[in-house]
């Protein structure tokens, strides 16, 4: 449906975006994840007809929307990162004033308005004024408003940042259930990632305005295919044990908690036997020692060498 | 589309109270304050400008008239000798000069206060005078003599008090017209002429047009002041509203929806020009309603408000597009907080300036709220369209070259974060 080819965006001498190339197909639910600064909001601003790119195309049904984008702008909703709402007007004018930008009216406009604030959970706060509202439902009010016009793809840029688990959930299940009952297409960015497992087929990886990963769930995970990840919990932890494992030939990576220590090791090494003799040695009480099955934390940890959330 | 854009502003006022306060109640506090303290000065009563005069003279005028009298009646033929003689009373410059002060309608206007050159200096160190005139030594006898055989003439010794700038402005505009009609005096009487009584009459009441340009209402004048000013606050709201529509990112949403920006463009403009238009009338309904201030010719009053706030609806497209190109309110708080003020004080909006200083009339009526009021004003003259068309070509000129800069700086696309 989509196609994103070498797209770059430059800010004087940065790239925000740089080289991106991406595909979304119909009825997807694509998860764009990178840390803050990734270039996210910057390539779906590219994306979705808003800015122009330094170079590269952007093309729907193989055509270009660089320069004719209105049949484009028809079948796409954006719910921005930033809340883009009147504070000073209630939940239902709100949704009339965009209804009516989108050229909504009548009985439609007031159909679609009161199934859009039943879909996110607003039906009794309608005459509401906004700036009453808590984060989570300033949020659903804000993904209410790009789903005014039935869109085709959803764009959704970290729709759930700042809010409370509940609203959270409620806004995750809300997209999933768009996808399935209305095969709405969704193009999620997030930089959590428990989100972007929990909701989407194929995942792109963002950092520093390069794409440094793209696949399904697991063809990501497969990256890590080669280590395994294992989690050593201790009573205790002591810097004799910690120097063994990071001198011992089998670990690659070591990341130490409080009580906690994770290291990343070859798929076929014996490890488990190797971190109990090293505990004997270095007089450590070991709790408990899990093989953990790799997350996308893992995989950008493992391309970036740093975590998602700094 | 443009009609959501117009009517979700009024939604917006409306919940915004303090806002509303600001925009209506104010103006129409400030037209009684400013209505009720300064109506003294306006109407010519009980001047609170206090211009005060103090006129210094070393001699008697009557002795050196005599002494003029005895020198020239030898250089003179017989007949003219008998002419100035006969003459004379008229041709006095100081009688002339102090019978003007004394003049009923001037007096309303100046207070002067005849004292002895010995009280000079501490006249100077007074400051409720706006200026000292002395009398120079033999100032009669040198102009009387000039007039009749030429050469430079004399010049009283003006002192203008600094403080006082209004003041000293208006005393050397009345002074340069003493002076012109003197001049004229001369002239003629040096061709054989003999002017001086219609002269002075003519300088009467040149003075008296000084004091007599207003003759509308302190309050007409302050609520057509306050409404010129104050609508141009409008302007500066609705920016802000504009500017804060691009950084919450509903500019975004529209576009996105697919209106084309100039949609948008036309919606702020004519928001802009719209409300302009209500407060302009709410102000002006209230006036009439506890002032009594009716318009002699409503069509012409409709227009010039329609003009005008054609050129604030321009006004406030300029401001949003600089806002959205420079992406800061700069440019509105700037105008709020300084410009607005500036463009009053030009405008007339606290003091009708531009009657006792010509040069910044004319200034005045190159701002859109000066030329609103002085169309304001000519109605409630009783003038035609034909006095107004000036300040109302004005105001529609100034209003599309607002909107043409606007166009120009307008952004292209959505805007990125
Ligand atoms: N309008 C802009 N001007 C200059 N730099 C920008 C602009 N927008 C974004 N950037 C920069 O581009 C980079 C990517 O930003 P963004 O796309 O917002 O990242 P993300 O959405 O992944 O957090 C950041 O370093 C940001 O500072
Ligand atoms: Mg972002």
């Amino acid at each position: 449906m989509i196609e994103l080819v070498n797209l770059s965006k430059r800010f004087k001498q940065m790239y925000a975006v740089k080289n991106l190339n991406m595909f979304i197909e119909k009825g997807e639910i694509i998860g764009l994840l990178g840390p803050n600064g990734a270039g996210k909001s910057t390539a779906i601003s590219m994306l979705s007809s808003l800015i122009e790119p330094t170079s590269g195309d952007v093309l729907y049904q193989n055509k270009s929307i660089l320069k004719n984008p209105s049949a484009f702008r028809k079948i796409v909703g954006m719910v921005p990162q930033d809340i883009a709402l009147y504070e000073d007007l209630t939940a239902e004018e709100n949704l009339m004033f965009f209804g009516r930008i989108y050229q909504l009216s009548g009985k439609e406009l007031s159909r679609k308005v009161d199934e859009v604030l039943e879909q996110i959970g607003l039906r009794d706060r309608k005459k509401d004024i906004v700036k009453k509202f808590s984060g989570g439902m300033k949020r659903r009010l804000n993904i209410g408003v790009a789903m005014l016009h039935d869109p085709e793809l959803l764009i959704m840029d970290e729709p759930t940042v700042g809010i409370d688990p509940q609203s959270r959930s409620y806004i995750l299940e809300t997209v999933k259930r768009f996808n399935e009952e209305r095969q709405m297409t969704v193009l999620y960015t997030s930089h959590y990632m428990e989100e972007v497992e929990f909701l989407c087929d194929r995942i792109y990886i963002m950092d520093k305005g390069n794409l440094i990963a793209a696949g399904t769930k697991d063809e990501i995970k497969q990256i890590l295919s080669s280590e395994n990840t294992i989690s050593i919990t201790v009573e205790r932890l002591n810097d004799a044990f910690i120097e063994a494992l990071e001198q011992h030939p089998m670990t690659n990576r070591v990341t130490i908690g409080e009580k906690e220590v994770t290291i990343l090791v070859p798929r076929e090494t014996k490890a488990f036997s190797e971190i109990i003799k090293l505990a004997e040695s270095t007089k450590l009480d070991l709790v408990s020692v899990d093989n953990k099955t790799p997350t996308l934390e893992d995989v950008f940890l493992h391309l970036t060498g740093r975590a998602l959330r700094d | 589309m443009i009609w959501q854009i117009i009517k979700k502003q009024g939604l917006l006022f409306l919940r915004n109270p303090q806002q509303l306060l600001l925009l209506i109640a104010l103006p129409i506090i400030l037209v009684m304050i400013l209505g009720t303290a300064l109506s003294g000065m306006m109407n010519g009563s009980s001047s609170p400008l206090s211009l005060k005069i103090a006129f210094l003279e070393s001699e008697g005028e009557e002795e050196q008239v005599k002494a003029f009298l005895a020198d020239v009646k030898e250089q003179l033929p017989v007949e003219a000798f008998a002419e100035i003689e006969a003459n004379l009373g008229n041709m006095l410059p100081v009688s002339t000069i102090k019978s003007v002060f004394d003049s009923e309608e001037v007096r309303d206007f100046i207070e002067v206060e005849y004292l002895k050159p010995s009280e000079r200096n501490e006249i100077i160190k007074d400051d409720s005078y706006t200026a000292v005139i002395e009398v120079p030594k033999n100032f009669s006898y040198d102009l009387l003599t000039t007039m009749i055989v030429g050469g430079t003439a004399p010049t009283l010794k003006v002192t203008y008090n600094e403080e006082k700038q209004v003041g000293t402005s208006i005393i050397a505009s009345f002074l340069t017209q003493m002076q012109n009609q003197f001049t004229k005096q001369n002239f003629l009487a040096q061709q054989g002429i003999q002017l001086s009584e219609l002269a002075v009459e003519e300088m009467k009441a040149e003075i008296v047009t000084v004091n007599e340009k207003n003759p509308i209402e302190a309050t007409s004048y302050y609520t057509i002041g306050m409404v010129v000013m104050n609508v141009l606050f409008i302007a500066g709201a609705i920016s802000y509203y504009a500017f804060h529509e691009k950084q919450i990112g509903v500019f975004n949403r529209i576009i996105l929806a697919d209106v084309s920006r100039w949609v948008y463009f036309t919606g702020v403009f004519l928001t802009g020009m719209i409300f302009s238009f209500i407060q302009a009338i709410v102000i002006f309904a209230f006036s009439w309603l506890v002032f009594g201030i009716s318009w002699p010719d409503v069509g012409l009053f409709l227009l010039v408000t329609v003009a005008f706030s054609f050129a604030v609806g321009g006004l406030t497209v300029f401001l949003s597009a600089l806002n959205y190109k420079l992406n800061s309110e700069m440019i509105t708080n700037f105008f709020m907080n300084i410009i607005v003020i500036l463009l009053s004080v030009l405008g007339g909006s606290f003091f009708p300036i531009g009657d006792y200083v010509p040069a910044i009339q004319s200034m005045g009526n190159m701002t859109p709220n000066g030329s609103g009021l002085s169309a304001y004003i000519s109605i409630l003259r009783g003038e035609n369209i034909a006095a107004i068309s000036e300040n109302l070509l004005f105001l529609v000129g100034f209003g599309m070259i607002m909107i043409l800069i606007a166009v120009l700086c307008f952004p292209k696309r959505g805007v990125s974060a």
